[in-house]
């Protein structure tokens, strides 16, 4: 009885949104720069899923508590900053406590301020709603935006080096298929696996008549 | 005209406490991130003369093991025990610098290791040049490097070329030759 009433829950349905109905890489198509980007390997694809996630939560809740505050006009801006304040933070700190993880980063730390799922997350929900559901939304679009992002590199992986995170799955005699490794493996692949979420959620564009 | 004074002050609040949290941040770590850039140098430094250290006794046995010198804006690093040189190379990659470090025997001549800093190559491709299996390929040739694209029997100095990287390939050769032609000469004429 229990389990049946969690899906009328707000909480539930917030989640359910992040991850499959609204999910923002197969459904909203956000994002999509910087997925082709790191998808080729697939501990790239962690680290940069899990960087997304904290800034989306942490932007969406400074954003949530000062919604009543920001004017319309500049709110954009703000966003902006504020996103760009974390991601510099995020960076910051990496480099002094944990320079092996910040050294294999790299670039795509400084990345995530161009990822307009945080931007997206802010305008759309953050501004208009209460901070505890908005740290809940943030959360969902980011562990949305990373499962789709592993998917895609396990099979990019998989096929461009035969291997998964960094370890050997394929025979050497397995024949890597070098365009997995670039831009247009990553276009094929999630190309295909946004074709199959949207059959399998039912998710169709429908012509304005 | 209310609107847009609002609109002023709460860009500037925004604006003062964002910048003094990064400040703040800054002032935190900038010590630390210093710390840990020079370290990272002198472990590569160090893994490039074979000599072996941990991570709380790498700044006692650099000093100890390793001699810097600096001529003409060049830094050269040299092991006290076995006389091979380490100097840092640096040019254009495909997408952004390639810079390394580049250790010679003492008869400046044969590769005894190479290490990269910082590249900015297609990940997954030209970006195997940073890999150690790659530049393993390295050791034990003799500069200058001739980096070749057919299947060969590597020799002397010749190494395989990176598959899918042509221009990697071609921009590294580039960047490893020319910083050899200038500062081996420096070197040299300082010696005498």
């Amino acid at each position: 009885m229990k389990l049946i009433r969690v899906t009328y829950t707000k909480w539930y349905n917030i989640l359910k949104d992040g991850l499959s109905k609204e999910n923002p890489i197969a459904i909203a198509v956000l994002g999509i720069c910087s997925a082709l980007a790191v998808s080729n390997r697939v501990e790239n694809a962690l680290a940069m899923g899990l960087g997304v996630t904290f800034v989306i939560i942490a932007s969406s809740l400074t954003v949530s508590m000062i919604r009543n505050f920001i004017p319309s006009r500049v709110r954009m801006i703000t966003y902006m900053v504020i996103i760009s304040t974390f991601v510099i933070l995020v960076q910051q700190f990496l480099q002094a406590y944990f320079p092996s993880i910040a050294a294999a980063l790299g670039a795509y730390v400084g990345l995530i301020i161009t990822n307009c799922i945080v931007m997206g997350r802010s305008e759309a929900y953050a501004s208009k709603n209460p901070v505890r559901y908005s740290i809940l939304d943030g959360l969902a679009n980011g562990l949305g935006y990373t499962y789709v992002l592993v998917v895609v590199a396990v099979i990019r992986e998989l096929l461009a080096f035969g291997t998964i995170l960094n370890v050997q799955v394929l025979p050497d005699t397995f024949e890597r298929w070098v365009s997995m490794a670039m831009a247009p493996g990553g276009f094929f692949v999630l190309g295909i696996l946004i074709w199959i979420i949207r059959e399998l959620t039912h998710n169709y564009e429908v012509q304005e008549s | 005209m209310n609107r847009y004074l609002k609109m002023i002050v709460f860009v500037s609040i925004l604006g003062l406490f964002t910048s003094a949290l990064l400040l703040g941040m800054n002032q935190l770590t900038n010590a630390r991130i210093a710390a840990n850039e020079e370290a990272k140098l002198k472990s590569m430094v160090l893994d490039g003369f074979d000599i072996p250290y941990t991570d709380t006794t790498i700044n006692q046995v650099f000093d100890d093991t390793v001699t810097v010198e600096v001529i003409d804006g060049y830094t050269y690093y040299i092991d006290d025990a076995t006389n091979a040189l380490t100097f840092r190379f640096e040019g254009g990659g495909v997408w952004g610098p390639i810079i390394g470090l580049l250790t010679l025997d003492s008869d400046l001549e044969t590769i005894v290791y190479i290490t990269i800093l910082e590249q900015e190559e297609t990940p997954g491709l030209g970006g195997v040049v940073a890999e150690r299996p790659y530049l393993s390929t390295f050791e034990g040739k003799l500069m200058t490097i001739d980096i070749k694209k057919e299947a060969l029997d590597t020799s002397d100095s010749e190494v395989d070329a990176i598959t899918g990287a042509t221009r990697t390939s071609d921009a590294f050769e580039t960047i490893l030759n020319s910083t050899y032609e200038t500062v081996i000469p420096i070197w040299e004429n300082n010696q005498e």
